[in-house]
């Protein structure tokens, strides 16, 4: 079974917003949100001593992922290659997994009324092509592979080139994003955007948001997904993998 | 919401079914429920939300764009496409576009008008040119045309006897990098840039700011530049992206480039590190250039760029030891300080003394095409000749440059050496591409007639007396794009991916239409687009399906000088058929036949110059309306210096007003406060402060570099309008002084 990795390599990345827009006409994204985006990091230093970097974010696909047992209906869950993915008909849009991600890397899509976010483009994977952020990468900044599999060029990044992950003692749950860059790289990345301890949604807020039209819906899908998800878990396990 | 979205939820909540099996089937039903889908076309174009014209294809489903992506079959582009690229449909599909052919009612600029059918629009505006060809001469009609489509327009109006023609292209952007390459090597540099940026072991960017500004293939070639192990050396007053990324960054004074280009010659030709062998075998004018720099030492340069001499050494120590690897851009929005063609010079004498001009890593060779012809009557000729100075006045813009706009623009005000009595504007916006808005807005004052053809309401349109709408690059055919300046050179296609919208028309069309109305079909001798492409691409060789399903052919190159073959021509196209160190050109006609630094005027007191650029997810001012690049970046930020921002008083963030040394004012715009520009100049990115109130997302957003440009430093050389001798200060957002 392969294990899916995004490595960003920051020395390429011009931070010129291009997989932004390549995944907002992928997935129909609203203005004002993003499933993947770019940041500059800081200026630091002073005039003419300088660095700066570029942050790209999206869904770590956490080996322990912070929003699946957040989840109430089970619509977010953890498929056999590691890709975390939210299955919209169990959705019901409540935001918990939104709150328990320590990336911000999901949100309500309020079009549908459902939470969205990076799947690494599961379905154009299906279809044999690469996620559309590296697809239109001018820059090859974004490499999307396979970490079973040790001639990818991923798999040469994180286990050969020192690829690193983002995250800190408080938080580390195995985001499978990786960032290559200089150790100047790391520490802009560190500074602005280490990951956030998770909030908590308080239970009456979710139910609070069943009550909505899709409500008979929403009930009996909590139910059934919840069962999937038992199921699931049972049948494949818990696979923690080694850095 | 698209199609896409809502037929991907309808399958997602039609069946219970899916829900029984959640977790595995219901993730089928994600959107794009179309991925995969045979029944969506791949249509096979190339952009133009640039003028890079990256492959682009189009999926389309029921006459509905549903994305765009990269062309992998592109041979320059490869699959690449940039934000804007990306977000092409936002301007196919953009509410605000122009949708029906209009006829002023209101005063000009007051922006009323009332809808007329093509037939109306087209007689008025037939019978118009007519009128003003009898009155005046055909020469009195102004054109100002940008983009490909134009092109067909452009026939038109030669055919109809007009030599004014004037694109922005040559004097508000790279007519003196061209004119000073073509006085050097015999040839300009054109679009694309032939720089091998991939093999390159040391890249030079003087002001150019790639990563900021994005043009796909030059984005992949830089960065595999970098990765390759070449040195990066960046002159730029501002910390650039790519900056970011030099070896070395040399953030200069502004205006003083060349003294850093005469001081890097010094060194080369002092230390004896060019390449003598080159020099020797291809190059003219060594002893008068080696006597000429020796004036100029680091130590010269040092006070005058701020740039120590140690450095100066550094790096053209670096450059000596990668050459002839040296790919020194030759850079493409040039047009800073009047003295830009002799700048232009001097970065093609570097490059011929570093051995890089037809030399692995450093610019290659165009490798020339066999394109059809399709054969027209002869033009009529004008007696009179340009109205503009170009060829003239200004010797240099020759006749086939795009000529000067702001020389038609004077002529208009001035009827000097004619009276310019009407425009027609395709796709160009003269407001925002030409400095001295001021100077424009009266020219258009007092014009008896303009036309204007564009896909959007910009402010011009207010001005207009007749709107013809123009399709976008995604519903139109345009002319075969014969890429010469490409390591295989290669042609491209432009057709529709659906039928335009609205009661846009595309270009070809509008042209023909106009030209049966003036007795000028002659000039149109084709039955359609696909009839006009076969007659071009015949003598290629290759077939039309296939080109219209690829989107893109190649053939084989001969970049470098040792690929040459007898059929490509001279590589050294000068008169003397060597590269012209020393210029005999410039000399007969009395200009320093070897580039000299001349001081620029420095910001008076309290002021900062006035510098701009570019950002990746806009291009120009035409972009700002897109409803994703507009989500990205809806305004722009002024940039200046941390100190500079607290001796003004003002905030990170805060809003203000710029006001320049003629007290033009801006829009409000938000300050960035930064280490990252030197404390002499304010920085910002060019294109934004729109002012067609019809433009409903980029109206009043951001601030406008056009509307602080008052003055210019005219290039004698070819007439360039040098744009950054405009000085501003910080007024508080109520517009007093801070």
């Amino acid at each position: 079974m392969p294990r899916f990795a995004m490595v960003i390599d920051q020395e390429r990345c011009v931070g010129c917003q291009s997989c932004t827009v390549a995944c907002k006409s992928e997935w129909d994204v609203p203005n004002g949100f993003a499933r993947t985006r770019v940041r500059q990091t800081g200026v630091v230093g002073s005039f003419p001593k300088l660095t700066t970097s570029f942050y790209v974010s999206q869904c770590n696909h956490c080996d322990r992922p912070t929003c699946v047992p957040a989840c109430p209906t089970g619509a977010t869950y953890q498929d056999k290659t590691g890709i975390v993915r939210v299955n919209r008909d169990l959705c019901i849009g409540c935001g918990a997994c939104v709150a328990a991600c320590p990336y911000g890397a999901r949100y309500v899509n309020a079009k549908i009324g459902k939470v969205d976010k990076c799947d690494f483009c599961a379905s154009r994977l299906e279809n044999g092509l690469q996620p559309a952020c590296v697809a239109t990468c001018p820059a090859h900044a974004k490499v999307f592979g396979n970490l079973e599999d040790s001639s990818s060029e991923a798999f040469q990044l994180v286990y050969r080139q020192g690829a690193h992950r983002v995250e800190t003692t408080q938080v580390a749950i195995g985001p499978n994003v990786y960032y290559a860059g200089k150790p100047e790289h790391t520490e802009l990345l560190m500074a602005g955007f280490a990951p956030q301890l998770p909030r908590t949604i308080a239970p009456g807020k979710i139910w609070s948001s069943l009550l909505n039209k899709f409500v008979f819906l929403a009930v009996g899908a909590t139910f059934l997904g919840q069962a999937v998800a038992f199921f699931r878990q049972l049948s494949v396990g818990e696979k923690q993998f080694e850095d | 919401m698209s199609k896409i979205t809502r037929r991907g939820f309808l399958q997602a909540s039609s069946t219970l079914a899916s829900l029984t099996t959640a977790g595995v089937a219901a993730a089928e039903s994600h959107p794009p429920s179309w991925r995969g889908d045979t029944r969506v076309e791949q249509i096979a174009t190339n952009c133009e939300m640039c003028f890079w014209r990256c492959g682009v294809m189009a999926e389309v489903a029921d006459g509905k764009v549903l994305k765009l992506q990269g062309n992998p079959h592109h041979p320059l582009t490869k699959g690449q496409l940039c934000a804007r690229g990306n977000a092409g449909t936002q301007l196919l599909y953009d509410p605000d576009r122009l949708k029906y052919p209009m006829i002023r009612t209101g005063k000009r600029g007051e922006g009323k008008f009332q809808r007329a059918s093509w037939n109306e629009a087209l007689d008025l505006f037939a019978s118009r040119l007519k009128d003003l060809k009898q009155k005046y001469g055909a020469e009195s009609v102004g054109f100002f045309p940008h983009g490909v489509a134009a092109g067909f327009f452009g026939t038109l109006m030669k055919a109809y006897g007009t030599p004014n023609a004037a694109e922005p292209a040559f004097a508000q952007c790279r007519g003196p990098r061209d004119v000073g390459y073509q006085l050097t090597f015999g040839r300009a540099v054109n679009s694309p840039e032939p720089i091998d940026l991939e093999e390159a072991k040391a890249i030079v960017l003087i002001g150019s700011h790639i990563g900021e500004n994005v043009f796909t293939s030059q984005v992949t070639n830089f960065i595999a530049g970098l990765q390759g192990g070449a040195k990066l050396i960046v002159v730029d007053p501002r910390f650039s992206t790519a900056a970011s990324k030099a070896d070395w960054w040399l953030p200069i004074k502004p205006g003083t480039d060349l003294a850093l280009l005469l001081a890097w010659m010094n060194v080369l030709i002092s230390e004896n590190l060019y390449d003598n062998e080159y020099i020797s075998q291809y190059a003219t004018g060594m002893k008068e250039l080696e006597e000429h720099v020796k004036q100029f030492p680091p130590e010269w340069a040092e006070p005058i760029t701020e740039i120590s001499a140690a450095q100066i050494r550094d790096t053209a120590h670096a450059m000596a030891e990668a050459k002839p690897a040296v790919a020194i851009h030759p850079g493409r929005h040039v047009t800073w300080y009047g003295d830009d063609t002799q700048r232009a010079r001097a970065m093609a004498i570097l490059t011929a003394l570093l051995g890089a001009y037809g030399r692995k890593g450093g610019m290659f060779l165009p490798t020339k095409v066999k394109q059809g012809r399709i054969p027209l009557p002869s033009f009529p000729e004008s007696e009179r000749g340009r109205a503009d100075g170009a060829g003239s006045k200004y010797p240099l813009a020759t006749e086939e440059s795009q000529g000067l706009t702001q020389g038609l623009v004077q002529a208009t005000l001035t009827a000097n050496p004619y009276p310019i009595k009407g425009w027609v504007v395709y796709g160009q916006s003269v407001l925002e591409s030409i400095p001295q808005r001021q100077n424009t807005l009266k020219a258009i004052e007092q014009l008896e007639f303009m036309a204007v053809v564009d896909v959007l309401p910009v402010e011009q349109v207010n001005y207009a007396d007749i709107v013809l709408p123009e399709a976008t690059y995604l519903e139109r055919y345009d002319p075969p794009h014969i890429v010469t300046t490409a390591k295989r050179p290669y042609v491209a296609v432009r057709q529709p991916a659906i039928e335009p919208l609205y009661e846009s028309k595309p270009g070809w069309w509008i042209a023909k239409q106009m030209a049966s109305r003036l007795g000028l079909s002659d000039y149109f001798p084709w039955k359609d687009p696909d009839d006009h492409l076969s007659r071009l691409i015949q003598p290629l060789g290759i077939n039309l399906a296939e080109l219209k399903s690829l989107g893109a052919v190649a053939f084989d190159g001969h970049p470098y000088i040792d690929d040459r073959t007898e059929a490509d021509g001279p590589v050294f196209p000068t008169q003397s058929g060597k590269i012209e160190l020393f210029s005999s050109v410039l000399k007969d006609l009395k200009f320093d036949p070897l580039p000299q630094f001349t001081a620029v005027e420095p910001p008076p007191q309290g002021y900062l110059r006035l510098i701009y650029g570019r950002a990746p997810m806009h291009s120009f001012s035409r972009s700002e309306n897109n409803s994703w690049l507009n989500d990205l970046m809806p305004e722009n930020q002024v940039w200046v210096h941390t100190q500079i921002a607290a001796k003004f008083g003002v905030q990170d963030g805060q809003r203000i007003i710029l006001e320049n040394q003629d007290g033009a004012k801006s829009l409000p715009i938000a300050v960035r406060a930064t280490e990252a520009i030197r404390s002499d100049c304010a920085y910002m990115v060019h294109g934004f402060g729109a002012q067609g109130q019809g433009l409903t997302k980029a109206y009043k957003k951001g601030a406008s570099d056009t509307q602080l440009i008052t003055r210019v430093a005219i290039d004698p050389i070819m007439g360039a309008t040098g744009m950054r001798v405009n000085f501003v200060r910080v007024l508080s957002a109520d517009g007093e002084r801070s």
